[in-house]
C-alpha cells in the first residue's frame, strides 16, 4: 500500500508544478500546458487508486481525462492562435484591455 | 421504465444537434435552418421533459448510478431549456454570421442537463467539461480583439479551475473507494485527512465555476468580451449548472458532515452577496454590471446549499428560475439597443424611457426582479432564501442578504436613473433594432417574472416536488 502513496505523492507533486506554472508563468502557452499538467496528475492518481482499489472505474476516469484533455488541447489552440495573429505577441500581461 | 425513454430530453437534443450540423453543410451560408432546427430540438426536449414528470414521476437510477433521473433533474433541464432556447433567440440576427452557434448553445446545454442529473464523478467530470468546451469558443466568436481575450481568459481559469476540481475528485476516490456520490457518505465518517482535502479542491473547482468570491475574477472580463446573447447564456446556464451540481454532490456524498462544510460556504456566500453587488454600483458597462451582480446572486444560491436543508434546496431551486427569467429580459433589451460592435453602457440607456417606453417599462419589470420588489419573481426568491436562512438558525446570513439586497438596489437603480435623463441631440439609441425573436424572449420573461411574482403557488408545487431528491440518498 506504500507503494501507492508514493504514486499519489507524485501526483500531487506535478500537481503543485503545474499550479505553480499557471500562476507565475506568463505567456498563455505554458499556462495551458501547465493546466495540462494538473489534468493530468489527476489521471496518474486515478490509476494509482484504481489499482490500489481493484476498481476499474479510476482507469475509466483516466481515458475519460485523456479524451476530455485532447479536445480542449483543440479548442484552446486554435484560440489561442487567433489571439496570436491579432496582437503577434503572447504576454498575458499585455493581452489586458479588459480589466477585471 | 427504461433508460431511453427516461433520457429522451438529453437524446432529442443529441439528435438536433448532429441533425443542425448537417443542416449547417448543406444549407447556404448565413441561413436560418440551424436557428430553426435549434429552437425545435430544445422546444422537443421541454415538451419530452414534462411528458416525463406528468407520466412517470418514479426516481430511476440508470448506467451503474452514474445519472439519477428524478424530479430534481427534470426541472433543471426546464431551466437549462428555457436558457437555450432564448439564447438561440436572441442571437437570431446578431449571431447570423456565425452558422455553428446554436450547435455550440445546445452541446452546452447538454453538459448542464447532464449536470443537474449527475450521480457520480465520471459524469459530474463530463458535464462540467461538456458545459465549458463550447462555450470558451462561443466567448472567443466576437468579431472585435475582446473576443478572442474573453475566450483566452475563459479558457486558461477554466482548464486551471477543472484540474484543481479534477485532483480533488480524484483524491476523493481515493479516500472513499467509489465513484458514487451516495458512497462518499460512509467514508465521511472516518475522517480521512485525503477525503477532507479532496473535497476542498473539488469545492474549489466547483465554486470557480459557480463564480463565488475569492474564485470571481474572470466573470466580468469574460462577460464583457463575449456576445451579448452569449453572456446571458453564460450568467443563467452555467449558474443553473454549477448550482445544481454543487447542490446534489454535498448533498448525496456528504450529508453527515455538514459541519466540515456548511460554515465555510455560508462565509464565502456572505462575502460573495456584499462584494459583488458592492462592485456592481461603480460599472458603467451594462454586461459588466450584469457580471457582477450575476456574482451577487450566486452568493444568494449558495445560501441555499450552505444552510444545508431541503427548505434551502427548495429556495436555491426557486430562486434560480425568476434569477433567469430577468437574465434573458435584460439581454433582450440590451441587444436591442446593441449596434453590434460596441458594448452597451449605461449613458447609451438615456432617453430610453421618453423614445421606446414599453422597453424602457419592461426594463424596469427586470431590473425591479433582479432587486427583488415586490409582485415580481426575484422578490418571492429573495424571500424564501431568507426564510431558509432563518430556519438553519443563521441570522448572519440572513443579514448578509438583506444587505446585498439593498447594494444590489442601488446598483439596479443607477440604469433607471439614466433611462430617465433628456438627451438634447438625437445621438441616442442610434443602434436600435427589434425582430421578432427577441419579442418572444421578452414576452416569456415578462409573463414569467410577474407570473411567479402575482402567482407563485405552481412554480412552488414543483419546486417542492423537486427538492424531495434531498431524501434519496
Amino acid at each position: 500500500m506504500i507503494y501507492v502513496n508514493w504514486v499519489v505523492a507524485l501526483a500531487a507533486i506535478i500537481f503543485t508544478v503545474g499550479t505553480i506554472g499557471v500562476m507565475f508563468r506568463r505567456n498563455p502557452l505554458i499556462m495551458f500546458m501547465a493546466s495540462e499538467m494538473m489534468w493530468n496528475a489527476a489521471a496518474l492518481a486515478f490509476i494509482a487508486y484504481a489499482r490500489q482499489l481493484h476498481d476499474m472505474n479510476g482507469q475509466v476516469m483516466a481515458f475519460v481525462i485523456m479524451a476530455t484533455a485532447a479536445a480542449e488541447v483543440g479548442i484552446g489552440l486554435a484560440i489561442i492562435v487567433s489571439v496570436y495573429h491579432k496582437r503577434h505577441r503572447l504576454d498575458i500581461d499585455e493581452i489586458s484591455r479588459l480589466k477585471g | 421504465m427504461s433508460a431511453t425513454s427516461m433520457m429522451m430530453p438529453e437524446y432529442l437534443i443529441l439528435a438536433t444537434l448532429l441533425i443542425a450540423m448537417l443542416g449547417i453543410m448543406v444549407s447556404r451560408a448565413h441561413s436560418t435552418l440551424p436557428s430553426w432546427l435549434g429552437l425545435l430540438g430544445s422546444l422537443g426536449a421541454l415538451w419530452a421533459t414534462v411528458d416525463i414528470w406528468t407520466h412517470h414521476l418514479k426516481p430511476e437510477v440508470l448506467f451503474n448510478q452514474s445519472v439519477s433521473i428524478d424530479t430534481y433533474s427534470l426541472f433543471v433541464n426546464v431551466l437549462v431549456l428555457i436558457a437555450a432556447g432564448s439564447t438561440i433567440l436572441l442571437g437570431w440576427q446578431a449571431e447570423r454570421h456565425h452558422d455553428e452557434f446554436p450547435v455550440l448553445v445546445l452541446l452546452s446545454a447538454l453538459g448542464m442537463m447532464l449536470l443537474g442529473m449527475s450521480a457520480n464523478l465520471v459524469t459530474l467530470f463530463l458535464g462540467i467539461e461538456i458545459l465549458s468546451l463550447p462555450l470558451y469558443i462561443l466567448a472567443a466568436s466576437h468579431r472585435n480583439s475582446l473576443g478572442g481575450e474573453a475566450g483566452l481568459k475563459y479558457l486558461l481559469l477554466g482548464a486551471f479551475s477543472s484540474g484543481i476540481l479534477l485532483f480533488g475528485l480524484a483524491l476523493i476516490y481515493g479516500a472513499s473507494g467509489s465513484m458514487n456520490f451516495t458512497d462518499f457518505a460512509s467514508a465521511v465518517s472516518s475522517h480521512s485527512p485525503i477525503l477532507g482535502a479532496g473535497l476542498v479542491l473539488a469545492l474549489v473547482g466547483l465554486l470557480f465555476k459557480l463564480a463565488i468570491v475569492p474564485f470571481h475574477m474572470w466573470v466580468p472580463d469574460v462577460y464583457e468580451g463575449s456576445p451579448d446573447s452569449v453572456t446571458s447564456f453564460m450568467a443563467f446556464g452555467t449558474k443553473v449548472g454549477a448550482a445544481v451540481i454543487l447542490l446534489r454532490f454535498l448533498a448525496y456524498g456528504f450529508y453527515l458532515s455538514p459541519d466540515s462544510w456548511g460554515p465555510i460556504l455560508g462565509y464565502l456566500a456572505l462575502l460573495t452577496m456584499i462584494v459583488g453587488n458592492l462592485v456592481a454600483l461603480t460599472q458603467n458597462d451594462l454586461k459588466r454590471l450584469f457580471g457582477y451582480s450575476g456574482i451577487g446572486h450566486a452568493g444568494f444560491l449558495l445560501v441555499g446549499v450552505a444552510v444545508h436543508s431541503v427548505v434551502g434546496a427548495r429556495a436555491m431551486l426557486f430562486y434560480l428560475l425568476p434569477y433567469g427569467l430577468a437574465v434573458i429580459g435584460a439581454f433582450a433589451i440590451i441587444t436591442m439597443i446593441s449596434n453590434g460592435d460596441n458594448n452597451v453602457t449605461i449613458d447609451d440607456l438615456r432617453s430610453l424611457a421618453y423614445k421606446k417606453p414599453w422597453a424602457a417599462a419592461l426594463f424596469i419589470v427586470f431590473m425591479l426582479s433582479f432587486a427583488g420588489i415586490p409582485l415580481t419573481g426575484g422578490f418571492i426568491g429573495k424571500f424564501y432564501l431568507l426564510q431558509a436562512a432563518l430556519f438553519a438558525h443563521q441570522p448572519g446570513l440572513a443579514v448578509g442578504l438583506v444587505v446585498g439586497t439593498f447594494l444590489g438596489l442601488g446598483a439596479y437603480l443607477r440604469p433607471l436613473q439614466a433611462m430617465f435623463r433628456r438627451d438634447g441631440q438625437d445621438q441616442a439609441l442610434a443602434g436600435w433594432n427589434v425582430n421578432w425573436a427577441q419579442i418572444v424572449v421578452l414576452v416569456v420573461a415578462v409573463v414569467g417574472t410577474i407570473g411567479i411574482g402575482v402567482y407563485p403557488t405552481p412554480v412552488v408545487h414543483w419546486v417542492n416536488q423537486s427538492a424531495n431528491f434531498f431524501w434519496l440518498h
